[in-house]
């Protein structure tokens, strides 16, 4: 691994403007990513994990530059990209691709697979059209699908063959960076772990680094060599991923492993459950986020905020981190 | 909500200015401007005289100022003479306007008074027999050509029945009240044929819209009536889209009050517009213009703050 | 969000078929246009049939009532009525759909500019979209139909042009007739630039050029369809009345609206006359109503049955 890391993010802020309600009230902000960084080295995958509206998306999306963050910093290998204009992001764009959650949003409807496929190597003028739709067939083949299936469209597949195509479009550039938001969650059990085995030999394959983002724990475990936990939009607890999984030390992060479905166990343990919904980040609480759920929380967590602290391998925000330990 | 309101009024000022300048340089481009007839009625003006007349009239100079000094004058009140009517240009206008105004309130008012209820009984229960056919009523009235239906009326009221006038007003000898009146019963049946489908369909669409909320289906697990859903309920909220639209509606409406004017000789606004057009009578068919955009625009304001009174939601957009 | 069936091209289909088939109004309306345009457009051949011609004067047969040589008589030049009907619904048919599909251009146009950028350039064009639809427009066509062509610098050669009507109804009548779809494009443009393909092809670097015409524009194709399908009935409507008011198409050219245009005087000698034109713009425009109405239903992305 080389020093410089692919990706650097530091102190990456995403706010939202909010309409008020009432005649009086004025506009208000709602932060979806608040100061966040962390680094991604060739090769890796790091794994951004959360609830639903905690932010791994407008992270993502601000990471690769499709949603302009409001604040911070994105450097990719080494040189700022924030505040850059669409074009000159355009080199930067064959080197970053994303995968999304929804299959069935994310191609376009109009457009034969063998169109979709080609359209990043149209947009970036590579080959001609001979050439494009020969490497659409070969990208096509490599991700599972036939070459018959060039002429056809995205709605006569289904969901996991769909977002084979969306793989295939995702690596036409041949991009370093593949940023994956929640690329499994949409599809069948059986078929998640076919996509999961299909990004992994990409991976290898082609030396690919992975922004990968999850909801599910399960997923992440024997795919992230690093997991990043975030809750209201901060990062709560990194390590690598067995660190983590083995022994993690943010109640949150107990709370989320806590939660899994375990085969052979019928029943989740109770302790260490997670009780009720996430703050809106609209109002967040007072001090440490976390504070209202948390079965660990004083009255220091409701005062202030932790800060995310430890050695790089594995950092954790939270005042009692060093206490309840597993 | 002043905000909003202020926004609106300033959008109105900007259209009404561009579509001064824009009328005003349409009318340039009219065939015959003063020089042309009078070179046509006389031969013998060479064209070093016609120059010299453009010159003393101000048409060579460019259209902007021309417009400026135009404008000038009429923010002084001076709006120009009328040659069709051989007046200041505000007394042959005051008297049209006076007559349109009669004809498009009455008209509106009868148009509401049909499409509102014939659009909600449409939308209670829709696909039924009776929105079927109250559809049908209202596409035909939409899609009938306004001229050719006030030809028909005429055919049918005046040449085979005999029964009411083909055109004009009252003569001045008679007016008496149904003297007046049945020289406006032709001309506003026709308007509002044309203008009540229109809202009928609009009111349709408002109330299955607001019949397809939530709270409606709320209110009916209460256990209210169809009535009080429909009137207590749905109408309010049916009710803000149909202002909007209706008001939006002005300016067709009195496209269509310009079809009927001139096909029933009605002196009003559309069809004295129609005559000072025709006759190269720009002075009064410019200021005209302008007048009938303004009242419009006025129209569309006053909407504005019956919507904003309507709907709560507006005040802090 | 995603409805049941929504993106299944051929499920969609289907259903929308389904729906349009319920709609027998929509039906009739298809098949009554589809009647007027095949006999507009062999008017040549059915004239020659009957052995008849739209422009032969018979001053001695003026007014005739019908007769089998007439079909539905002649008019105040004694022309035969039925052909000059048949002509009349070829450049009212032709100039409704010409003028039609330049306004849906302009409209979609701006409805794409709107929609897909958004912020101040959609608050300004649809400003703009709300002010054309508030203006009194007939009077405003008027004017710009009678506008003298030769101030304006065009070239003698077309001002002179035997067809300069028709190119200026079509002009102006274009000029505003493209609010209704520019509306419509600009909603439909709005929630299809929030789908993720639209996102996805921003992160491969397309253009905003190539987003509207590739990824936003062929999704848009059923609100386009629809608008379009409406307009029609509005410009033939607007061309009729222009030109019954002498402003429209110029004689000899015959339209359906300048057919009626001498109808209002011969009212009292022979009211025939202005039954037929005035009838076939009124059922062209039902049929065109009913049809886009039916396509609406029929297309509508809410309705789930």
């Amino acid at each position: 691994m080389s020093d410089t890391p692919i990706l650097e993010v530091r102190d990456l802020c995403k706010r939202f403007p909010v309409r008020g309600k009432g005649p009086f009230a004025g506009k208000s902000w709602l932060a979806a990513v608040n100061a966040v960084s962390f680094r991604l080295d060739k090769g890796e995958t790091l794994a951004l994990v959360g609830e639903s509206g905690c932010g791994k998306t407008t992270l993502a999306r601000a990471a690769a530059m499709l949603q302009p963050p409001t604040s911070g910093s994105v450097r990719f290998e080494g040189s700022e990209i924030t505040g850059l204009g669409n074009r000159s992001l355009k080199p930067l764009r064959r080197r970053v691709q994303m995968i999304f959650q929804d299959p069935y949003g994310s191609l376009n409807p109009r457009l034969p697979v063998g169109a979709i496929i080609a359209e990043p190597l149209l947009v970036h003028g590579l080959g001609d059209k001979a050439e494009r739709r020969q490497k659409a067939v070969r990208l096509a083949e490599q991700v599972g699908l036939k070459a018959g299936d060039m002429s056809r469209y995205p709605h006569q597949f289904s969901g996991g063959q769909r977002q084979r195509i969306a793989i295939a479009r995702a690596i036409a550039l041949q991009p370093c960076l593949v940023i994956a938001d929640e690329p499994v969650s949409a599809l069948d059990v059986s078929i998640q772990s076919q996509i999961l085995n299909l990004l992994r030999d990409l991976r290898d394959s082609r030396r690919l680094t992975y922004l990968f983002i999850s909801h599910d724990l399960a997923v992440v475990r024997h795919f992230a060599d690093r997991v990043a936990v975030m809750y209201l939009g901060r990062i709560v607890e990194t390590a690598a991923a067995e660190t983590l999984f083995d022994a993690p030390r943010h109640p949150y992060t107990r709370a989320l492993i806590a939660a899994q479905p375990v085969i052979g166990r019928g029943k989740r343990t109770a302790a260490g459950c997670l009780s009720g919904d996430p703050p809106s980040p609209l109002d967040p609480p007072s001090g440490c986020p976390f504070h209202p759920r948390c079965p660990l929380a004083a009255a220091l967590c409701r005062e202030s905020r932790p800060e995310l602290e430890g050695d790089s391998g594995h950092q954790v925000a939270c005042h009692f981190k060093n206490e309840g330990g597993t | 909500m002043t905000g909003f309101l202020f926004q609106r009024l300033i959008q109105s000022a900007v259209v009404l200015a561009v579509m001064s300048f824009v009328i005003y340089w349409l009318m340039g481009l009219m065939p015959g401007d003063p020089i042309d007839l009078m070179i046509s009625a006389d031969p013998k003006i060479t064209s070093e005289d016609a120059a010299r007349l453009r010159a003393l009239y101000g048409l060579d100079k460019p259209i902007t100022e021309r417009y400026l000094n135009w404008l000038g004058a009429a923010v002084g009140g001076d709006f120009g003479f009328s040659r069709l009517y051989a007046k200041p240009v505000p007394e042959a206008l005051l008297p049209a306007l006076a007559n349109t105004v009669r004809l498009l309130g009455i008209t509106l008012c009868l148009s509401l008074l049909i499409g509102l209820p014939a659009g909600m009984a449409a939308a209670i229960r829709p696909y039924s027999k009776t929105d079927y056919t109250i559809n049908l009523l209202a596409f035909a009235g939409i899609s009938l050509p306004a001229f050719w239906l006030a030809l028909l009326l005429i055919i049918v009221f005046s040449v085979f029945l005999g029964v009411l006038p083909a055109g004009g007003v009252a003569a001045l000898g008679g007016d008496g009240f149904w003297d007046q009146a049945k020289y406006l019963v032709l001309p506003v049946a026709n308007l509002t044929i044309a203008s009540v489908g229109g809202h009928t369909r609009y009111m349709r669409a408002a109330m299955i819209e607001a019949l397809r909320q939530d709270y409606i289906r709320t209110a009916r697990a209460k256990g209210a009536g169809p009535a009080r859903v429909v009137l207590g309920h749905a109408l309010r909220n049916a009710l803000i889209p149909v202002v909007t639209i209706v008001s939006l509606d002005f300016g067709f409406l009195f496209s269509g009050a310009l079809i009927t004017e001139t096909v029933f000789a009605y002196p009003g606004m559309g069809k004295l517009i129609f005559d000072a057009i025709m006759g190269n009578d720009y002075n009064l068919a410019l200021v005209a213009l302008l007048f009938v955009t303004l009242l419009i625009l006025i129209g569309n304001l006053l909407a504005d703050l019956a919507y904003a009174w309507l709907d709560p939601r507006i005040s802090y957009r | 969000m995603r409805g049941p069936m929504v993106d299944t091209a051929d499920g969609m289909m289907a259903l929308a078929l389904k729906r349009f088939r319920r709609h027998r109004l929509a039906i009739a309306g298809a098949v009554v246009l589809a009647v007027l345009a095949s006999l507009a457009a062999t008017a040549p051949l059915i004239a020659t049939i009957l052995g008849l011609d739209w422009e032969a004067v018979d001053l001695l047969n003026r007014f005739a009532p019908s007769s089998a040589a007439h079909p539905l008589g002649t008019d105040e030049l004694g022309r035969d009525l039925f052909i000059r009907l048949l002509y009349g619904g070829r450049i009212s048919l032709l100039v409704g759909l010409t003028a039609t599909v330049v306004a849906a251009l302009i409209g979609t146009a701006i409805g794409l500019l709107a929609g897909f950028y958004g912020g101040r350039l959609d608050a300004l064009l649809m400003r703009f979209t709300d002010s054309v639809i508030a203006l009194p427009l007939l009077p405003l066509l008027i004017v710009l139909a009678a506008v003298d062509l030769d101030k304006l610098g065009l070239p003698s050669s077309l001002v002179q042009s035997q067809y300069v009507s028709l190119y200026r109804i079509i002009a102006i009548v274009a000029l505003v007739g493209w609010t209704t779809v520019a509306r419509l494009v600009r909603g439909a443009a709005l929630t299809v630039r929030e789908r993720d393909f639209v996102l996805s092809a921003r992160g491969y670097g397309a253009g905003g050029f190539r987003i509207m015409t590739v990824h936003i524009l062929p999704n848009l194709i059923s609100p386009v369809i629809v608008a379009t399908t409406l307009s029609v009935g509005n410009v033939i409507l607007l061309e009729s009345v222009l030109s019954f008011l002498g402003l429209g198409i110029q004689p000899p050219i015959p339209s359906w609206g300048n057919l009626l245009t001498n109808a209002q005087e011969l009212i009292w000698t022979a009211p025939g006359l202005a039954m037929w034109p005035g009838m076939l713009i009124f059922i062209t425009v039902i049929a065109l109503n009913f049809l886009g109405d039916g396509l609406q239903d029929a297309l509508d992305p809410k309705a789930t049955d």
